[in-house]
């Protein structure tokens, strides 16, 4: 726009969405933004299940195991051996027992529709072996597991926009979650630690782990080829010495560093001197000593050899890893190193230079030499995706399961039983015996994303993993996919730096789009160019490379004095290089991957932290694997792109405009300034000219907005959705808008606002609409709801429950009966009617709103109370006439029956126990709903002006809503006026205004871009016209600024929300009102509400308010004694009176008194006294109060007067 | 509202002059296949054609008249 040299796009492509919608593709989506936004989730899940995928590659680390079966007396006896051969997951498809069905597949809208999960089979090929036979396997249905919608076990994977419509599915199905119960669920993406790379960590807490530790540690989250990770800290002592801490099964284990490092290799202390200190840190007194300290104190233990050493940990750590009994204690050590130590390497030697150089790191942490890793940055995070998470738990269960046959085989070999394995029928007992059903555990965890896990995963938390992706508008939907949450434990944490934005951050999280309040921070998303990687790049070629460019070999010992600086690749020690080398290694390798020669992959992030004073523990790092967040920029030397990721950008110079560049300083550039928005945020015109906290507001309302959920509405069944009918294209929209194919989800309406204070009802945020606005339809919506009316077939608890069916029992009659009232109506009395009814064992009303079948009239309106379903219990004799019920309409609004779904039982020739009604409710703009514009301005419909009412421009123009100017000053929003202009002179030439921030600078306004526009078409350049007054005519005293602003109807609406009492339901307990709009309770008159109305002296509302219309309550009351208790009424006799008397000052009755003063209790004592009694008005909470304080011995007096 | 529900507390506006079906078959359409399928009191839910688990009831042939406003 700005000087524009190519001219902006400033079409609707009206006729390309048409053509779109009619003739949906049948190669591919048009939308390809859209499929990249959710493909971590997808893809996450397509790496575990894929042949030779993360669930081939835990089943081979989850290894061998073994039990005896002790039939060889005091020896151990036979040995089998357990082993997964192989695990299937299958497609959805519908039991096997099924034989009434063509078509086997389940697609995820049938799931949906019958709430039920969308799963396949599970299948694992067990193998086993006894002694040293063969390998043989046996098949075990483990259940069924949830499936991802268009994953590479869902039916929909690859298929095209028309095919997807064909399976009554959005055109742009984006799939990446799971249908659990008819719910759609997915899991969340999780920040965790940066894998394969040791964090210098200052932690107070370290140093409560016990004695002489400190506060230091270096922490490494190694991960294993099938994604399940480890951690391992090293922890400095306060004497020098460094152990070495892992967790295992929840449990956590302290080792001396220095006897794993003597466990992983044959090796010396001479050896790990070398390797520990390069020439130059050997002057460092501070450094020598503490190596030569930490090797001396390891004297103690007496362990010289890598087999004494791995005896002594095999001993120690046998019953810890629950290894085979057969095992010898160097070989339990061989597996402890396996499993615990480093697991993101195989060769000891990489994990004992890989150690070694954890030590050295730690070291300089102590000493000062380098600075401790910010874990709170993205620069040491990566992203755990829902699929690998999945993967992980899959495999645990898997190796539960395996461990579950296991003790099963050893209780009957305690208890005797006969335990033979060549016996095909023994084996099967053992395995029926055992919980097979791992995909249930998987459907729980999905359902409520709860994760139970005997090791923990090495997560920080046990819950909220799941969320479901609520379709209330587009936007929303969208953005759980791209949402990312830092972890629960963080949400109670008081400190604030968690949440911080940091610049690290640039470019891969959005800095706008976060909620504000509780989870602020803690709950970001990703920027909409930003990326997950989901597999590992091949980096065969690096070594070599690395090789080449005289990098020299880890293996070499001694190294030369100049090779200081340390290059890893994943985790791995690759070679060794002088600081100087190193930068331009660094810079040779980026050159190469951006060129796409020497075999390097395009994502390989190079991270190279030079040496510096103080700062990051210097070293070239580069990274391949999964999980990491990538982002596309441009290459300066080669104009081409690079894939940066966030360990290396903190050390590179990227400039953000063409503009910035400055030769010799930045390398690359940005494409796109708005790169750094996330979809939602760059949805927001010009919100480079509004107040930041604006834009995040912003954020959140058009998430809230009753919008479009999508287009397969007919086929959802959500529990409630909201649809805007009346949505519009933006008239002002960034090109972006059209690459994520937005207008297939309208989410507003353009509307005339004018900014004007005109009524007096716009005042504190409230706006006006147009009347006549509103009768066109403006802002028009519909709420659906569906409801499940049936009986739980499960839950047939005490056997032989009574069965229901839905319908009449003899429907011939009853509609033979309404027949004859419809045709000859006179003949019938009210009374008739209902006695004709009543002998067939229903009521005539139900007959309005159900059908014969006994279920609702499809189209019919239907109000509070009114009959939806009817059903009885067939009587045991047929002859009898059954009792019908039915299921009414519980809303309060008047809705209509918009569609109803019969679903068949889950027995197959049992009749229908459930179905579900979709009612429609359809909600016109009301005053009291919530509009906003798309600036964060959000506004209360307080009246719906008469349009003859409202200000007219020159022009005859109406606003459709009329905004206090006010609203303006404190926030700030001037891309809301913008907006306005933009829109106004879009609307008046009919082009599509772009609203790109960044585009406009100080020389080139926006505002006289779009001011100029508007004189071009014949308009006030500033944007604001003469207005006339819709009551006087007379024009009004300034011009008025008018334009087009597009407004979001928020789901927030008073039909939802209000909540009016006069008296109603009470507390059993204290007779006061109870809380709750539901159960139609009070809103509280609370403390500070007393206040003011003490303040305002209005003790008369006060008393109204906390007293009448709260728990007032007459009660009688001894003036003599002042007590509630013990009055009590008399019994009445023959021509008196019930009296009220307390008891207390009465005196039992001698016999001789005379008749008209005795009064006589329920029990049969007679009395005398206790006259003085009297009424008096008291909160009832009071005597609850006495009659506590009673049963505490504490008696109250009350002291009545006058 | 007053115009739908006449005989209030009865039957209501039953089909005037449209002779009820006597059977107590209702027709529902098949989610799957589209197919009409005729189900009687008692039996199970599935499509006859294609034996898929889901139907829908159709709409009501009866007149359906509301206020506008």
């Amino acid at each position: 726009m700005p000087a524009a040299t190519v001219k902006p796009n400033t079409s609707f492509e009206t006729l390309k969405r048409e053509h779109l919608f009619r003739n949906p593709p049948k190669d591919k989506s048009a939308f390809p933004a859209l499929i990249e936004a959710i493909k971590p989730h997808v893809d996450s899940f397509n790496a575990v299940t894929e042949e030779g995928g993360l669930l081939d590659l835990a089943r081979k680390e989850i290894g061998v195991k073994a039990v005896f079966d002790g039939k060889d007396g005091g020896n151990r006896g036979n040995k089998i051996s357990f082993r997964i051969d192989k695990i299937y997951v299958g497609k959805p498809a519908i039991s096997l027992r099924d034989k009434t069905s063509l078509k086997r597949e389940i697609y995820p809208a049938e799931a949906r529709e019958r709430h039920v999960t969308y799963r396949g089979r599970l299948t694992a090929r067990v193998g086993f072996k006894i002694n040293n036979g063969q390998w043989q396997h046996i098949d075990r249905e483990c259940g069924n597991l949830p499936i991802m919608v268009r994953s590479n076990r869902c039916h929909l994977e690859g298929l095209s926009p028309y095919d997807l419509i064909e399976r009554k599915e959005e055109s742009e199905e984006l799939g990446g979650y799971f249908i659990v119960n008819g719910n759609e669920k997915l899991i969340r993406l999780l920040i965790v630690q940066r894998r394969n790379h040791p964090m210098a960590i200052i932690r107070p807490s370290f140093a409560k782990r016990g004695k002489s530790y400190s506060q230091y540690g270096v922490q490494i989250r190694a991960v294993r080829p099938d994604q399940t990770s480890q951690t391992n800290v090293l922890h400095y002592l306060n004497d020098g010495n460094v152990t070495f801490r892992f967790s295992w099964r929840k449990n956590e284990y302290l080792v001396p560093a220095v006897m794993v490092l003597k466990a992983l290799v044959e090796t010396n202390d001479r050896q790990i001197f070398d390797g520990l200190l390069s020439m130059a840190d050997r002057e460092n007194t501070f450094l020598t000593d503490r190596v030569e300290l930490l090797l001396r104190t390891y004297k103690a233990y007496q362990l010289y050899s890598r087999t004494e050493t791995l005896q002594y940990l095999g001993e120690k750590f046998r019953i810890v890893m629950r290894v085979a009994p057969d095992m010898t204690d160097v070989e339990v050590g061989m597996e402890f190193l396996r499993k615990i130590v480093l697991v993101h390497l195989d060769d000891p030697k990489d994990k004992f230079r890989m150690l070694l150089f954890m030590i050295r790191k730690l070291y300089g942490l102590v000493e000062g030499s380098c600075s401790p890793d910010n874990p709170d940055a993205i620069q040491h995070q990566e992203i755990l995706l829902g699929g690998f998470l999945y993967g992980m738990i899959l495999k645990e269960r898997i190796e539960e399961y395996l461990d579950n046959v296991m003790s099963e085989i050893r209780r009957q070999v305690t208890r005797g039983t006969l335990v033979d394995f060549n016996n095909k029928d023994h084996r099967v007992r053992v395995f029926s015996k055992v919980n097979e059903n791992i995909g249930n555990a998987l459907e729980y965890f999905l359902s409520t994303g709860n994760l139970s896990s005997p090791s923990g995963l090495d997560l920080q938390q046990v819950s909220g993993f799941t969320v479901v992706a609520e379709k209330i508008n587009f936007y929303r939907f969208i953005s759980h996919f791209r949402m990312v949450h830092r972890g629960s434990f963080f949400a109670q944490l008081k400190t604030t730096t968690v949440r911080r934005l940091l610049p690290e951050s640039w470019g891969f999280l959005c800095p706008v789009h976060t909620p504000d309040g509780s989870p602020c921070g803690l709950l970001n998303h990703f920027a909409h160019k930003c990326r997950i990687t989901t597999t590992i790049s091949d980096t065969s070629t690096v070594r070599p490379s690395l090789a080449s460019l005289g990098v020299v070999s880890p293996a070499a010992n001694p190294r030369p004095a100049s090779a200081t600086f340390c290059i890893q690749l994943d985790g791995s020690i690759v070679g060794w290089c002088s600081p100087k080398q190193a930068q331009s290694v660094a810079e040779a390798l980026r050159y190469w991957k951006v060129d796409g020669t020497h075999g390097i992959p395009l994502d390989l992030e190079i991270g190279y932290v030079p040496e510096s004073h103080g700062g990051q523990f210097p070293g070239l790092f580069l990274f391949s694997q999964q999980a990491r967040m990538i982002r596309p920029v441009k290459y300066l030397p080669l104009e081409k792109e690079d894939i940066v990721g966030p360990f290396e950008q903190p050390y590179m110079s990227i400039a953000v405009r063409d503009s910035e560049i400055l030769a010799g300083e930045h390398t690359h550039v940005e494409f796109d300034p708005t790169n750094i928005l996330s979809i939602v945020a760059n949805m927001t015109p010009f919100s480079d000219f509004n107040q930041s906290p604006r834009n995040m507001y912003q954020c959140q309302m058009s998430k809230q907005t009753m919008g479009t959920p999508g287009t397969a509405i007919r086929h959802r069944t959500d529990n409630k959705s909201y649809r805007l009918q009346t949505g519009q294209t933006p008239v002002v929209r960034a090109p972006l808008y059209n690459d994520y194919g937005l207008d297939n989800f309208p989410n507003g309406m353009n509307a005339i606002v004018a900014v004007i204070s005109y009524t007096g009802y716009d005042m504190d945020d409230a706006m006006i609409m147009n009347k006549s606005a509103h009768e066109r339809g403006f802002g028009h919506g519909t709420v659906y709801k569906t409801e499940q009316i049936g009986w739980d077939s499960n839950k047939s608890r005490g056997g032989k429950k009574s069965e229901f069916i839905f319908g009449f029992q003899n429907s011939a009659a009853v509609s033979d009966l309404v027949n004859e009232i419809t045709y000859k109506p006179a003949e019938w009395s009210e009374d008739d009617r209902r006695k004709a009814f009543r002998k067939l064992g229903v009521r005539g009303e139900w007959l309005s709103t159900v059908d014969e079948d006994g279920l609702p009239v499809v189209g019919k309106k239907v109000t509070k109370g009114d009959a939806v379903a009817v059903y009885h219990e067939p009587p045991h004799d047929p002859d009898q006439v059954a009792e019908h019920k039915c299921f009414t309409y519980k809303g309060d609004e008047d809705a209509y029956i918009d569609e109803v779904r019969l679903l068949a039982n889950e027995s197959q020739d049992k009749p229908m126990q459930t179905f579900t009604i979709k009612y429609r409710i359809p909600r016109s703009p009301n005053i009291g709903d919530k509009f906003s514009s798309r600036h964060g301005q959000k506004g209360v419909l307080s009246q719906k002006w008469p349009a003859t009412d409202m200000p007219f421009t020159e022009s005859g123009m109406q606003p459709d809503i009329i905004i206090n100017p006010h609203a303006f000053p404190s926030r700030m929003t001037i891309g809301m006026f913008v907006e306005s202009l933009a829109g106004k002179s879009g609307a008046l030439h009919g082009i599509a205004q772009d609203s790109t921030p960044f585009k406009f600078s100080e020389d080139n306004t926006a505002g006289d871009y779009f001011g100029k526009q508007l004189l071009a078409a014949g308009y006030n350049y500033h944007g604001n016209e003469p207005m006339y007054s819709g009551i006087t005519g007379e024009e009004l005293a300034a011009d008025i600024y008018i334009g087009v602003v597009y407004y979001q109807r928020l789901r927030h609406m008073v039909n939802d929300k209000y909540q009016v009492r006069t008296t109603g339901k009470i507390s059993e307990l204290t007779h006061q009102p109870i809380k709750g709009r539901k159960k139609g309770g009070g809103i509280r008159v609370g403390e500070m509400e007393r206040d003011s109305l003490l303040a305002h002296g209005s003790a008369f509302l006060l008393q109204d308010r906390l007293f009448n219309c709260s728990d007032y309550t007459k009660t009688s009351i001894c003036r003599e004694c002042g007590s509630f208790l013990s009055t009590m009424t008399t019994i009445r006799k023959m021509g008196s009176v019930s009296r009220v008397r307390c008891r207390r000052c009465a005196k039992e009755a001698t016999g001789f008194e005379d008749d008209g003063i005795v009064w006589e209790d329920g029990l049969g004592g007679r009395f005398v006294g206790g006259a003085n009694t009297t009424t008096v008005a008291v909160p009832y909470v009071l005597k609850y109060l006495d009659v506590e304080l009673a049963a505490m011995g504490i008696a109250m007096k009350f002291n009545v007067c006058p | 509202m007053s115009s739908e529900y006449t005989n209030a507390g009865t039957v209501g506006d039953r089909s005037y002059g449209q002779p009820q079906q006597q059977s107590a078959t209702m027709h529902y359409l098949c989610a799957e296949c589209g197919v009409k399928v005729g189900i009687n009191k008692g039996e199970p839910i599935r499509c006859k054609e294609c034996g898929h688990r889901i139907l829908y009831k159709q709409r009501t042939r009866r007149m359906v008249q509301f206020e506008a406003r």
